[in-house]
């Protein structure tokens, strides 16, 4: 798994546009500094299931304060908190 | 190995009954339910039935002596010379370490149904009595008055074309346990209203803002309306057991969400004692690890009131089934024009339908205060 900035942002896309189609939404054209759950695409269900994808899969436990607008708002947010918790920035 | 025969329950509020009469004597040779004695309270007497075919042993318990449910009543043995063990050895009522796990209520429950507490899987790490009765309605039945009721219903057989038998999942049991709870035990009812949806909507943003949530608490908070009103209204968070309604101290809300195949009911267990940011942000919590399959066995029972939404789906009705021991699981839905569906499946054994739409009405607006 590659650990820079957009990498993780494609990824973490990629599994959005996933959950998005699960309820016939379209999350392909999703920019990285769109506020994701004003976008509509995602309801709070996909949210859940995307936070615990991040989760496991950036192996970052995260406590129920560090759920926030400000770390995990947007695809660019997530990304630089997947770094920061890994202590790469 | 000697077996013994524990003094059973008539009912749930006796803790005592009395010995009446045996019907066996030391010596001679039982077989498997055969009827070996009668206990009675001053309500109901009941005939006592050997779990196991074996020679009695002795006698524990005397006719017209007062004896603790769960306690022993008798002794089988596989032939007639056979000891009698000593009773810190092995009656279920004993104080070990190694069950010291097992709680009171849970042992009495135990011996009422003959069962041995290795059978049983904890919740997290103790016996207790809901642990119990789990493993009871794994089994198709629990209590006296559950095997009554499963009793009279027709063995399924494997259908006559070609096919393979799945092993169900623990999710997949759970749900087959409820179901079966509900069909043997809940006269359900279902009601629905539609109510303002801008309202909630405008409430749940605002709050949202203020706490900088990234998780829409449109449901956590409309879930907390429904503490707040169970907690003004204890039939809502109420069952029925043998003739009474049981009112629960605590309010533990279960709250349905769906992660891949797997369908849970995730717990947050004394939810009354949050404040409303403590309680979104305890739901989060629980639905995050189930998304996750990552509930503990605590957060995964227990719900004593409950919340379904199939709004994700566009759903407009969706009528829940009732999990075990509850008498309300509300049925959030999409509307249209502006407006949302309330529903709520109910136990009418409990709750009557204007209970119900009275306390839809006041769910159908947030508590500003």
């Amino acid at each position: 798994m590659s650990l820079n900035k957009e990498a993780i942002e494609a990824a973490i896309k990629a599994r959005i546009v996933e959950i998005a189609a699960e309820t016939g939404d379209d999350a392909s054209e999703l920019g990285v500094d769109e506020i994701i759950p004003a976008t509509g695409l995602i309801d709070s269900t996909g949210l859940l299931e995307l936070i615990a994808w991040y989760e496991k899969t950036y192996q970052i436990p995260l406590a129920q304060e560090e759920i926030n607008i400000d770390n995990l708002g947007t695809l660019a947010r997530m990304a630089e908190f997947v770094l920061r918790k890994k202590g790469l920035i | 190995m000697a077996t013994a025969i524990y003094v059973p329950r008539i009912n749930n509020n006796d803790d005592e009954v009395k010995v009446l009469a045996f019907d066996v004597a030391i010596g001679s040779k039982v077989e498997n339910g055969q009827i070996v004695g009668q206990v009675e309270t001053d309500k109901a007497v009941l005939d006592v039935t050997a779990a196991a075919a074996g020679f009695v042993l002795g006698f524990v318990a005397n006719p017209d002596e007062v004896v603790k449910v769960g306690s022993v009543m008798l002794w089988l043995g596989e032939n007639v010379d056979e000891a009698i063990p000593e009773p810190q050895e092995t009656s279920l009522l004993r104080s070990t370490a190694k069950n010291s796990e097992i709680t009171a209520k849970a042992r009495l429950l135990l011996a009422q149904n003959g069962l041995q507490a290795e059978l049983v899987t904890p919740i997290d790490g103790r016996i207790t009595v809901e642990a119990v009765e789990r493993y009871l309605a794994a089994q198709g039945g629990a209590k006296a008055e559950a095997t009554k009721a499963t009793e009279s219903r027709a063995t399924d057989v494997l259908p006559d074309v070609a096919g393979n038998q799945v092993s169900l999942s623990r999710e997949e049991k759970g749900m087959a346990a409820t179901v079966t709870w509900h069909r043997d035990f809940a006269v359900a009812g279902y009601i629905e209203i539609e109510y303002e949806l801008g309202t909630w909507v405008e409430y749940a943003k605002q709050f949202q803002d203020k706490n900088g949530l990234l998780m829409p608490p449109l449901l956590p908070l409309m879930a907390w309306r429904l503490i707040q009103i169970a907690q003004e209204k204890t039939h809502l968070n109420a069952t029925i057991v043998g003739n009474k309604r049981y009112e629960y101290s605590p309010v533990n809300l279960g709250f349905t969400i769906q992660a891949g195949e797997a369908l849970y009911l995730a717990v947050v267990r004394n939810a009354q004692a949050q404040d409303e940011l403590g309680f979104v942000n305890a739901l989060g919590d629980v639905l995050r690890r189930a998304a996750g399959h990552n509930l503990k066995e605590s957060e995964a029972s227990g719900a004593t009131i409950g919340f379904s939404s199939m709004e994700r789906w566009k759903v407009t009705r969706h009528i829940p089934i009732l999990s075990p021991h509850t008498s309300l699981m509300i049925a959030h839905a999409a509307g249209q024009g502006g407006k949302g569906v309330l529903g709520a499946s109910y136990d009418h054994r409990v709750l009557n339908g204007g209970q119900v739409v009275a306390m839809l009405k006041k769910l159908a607006v947030p508590n500003k205060n």
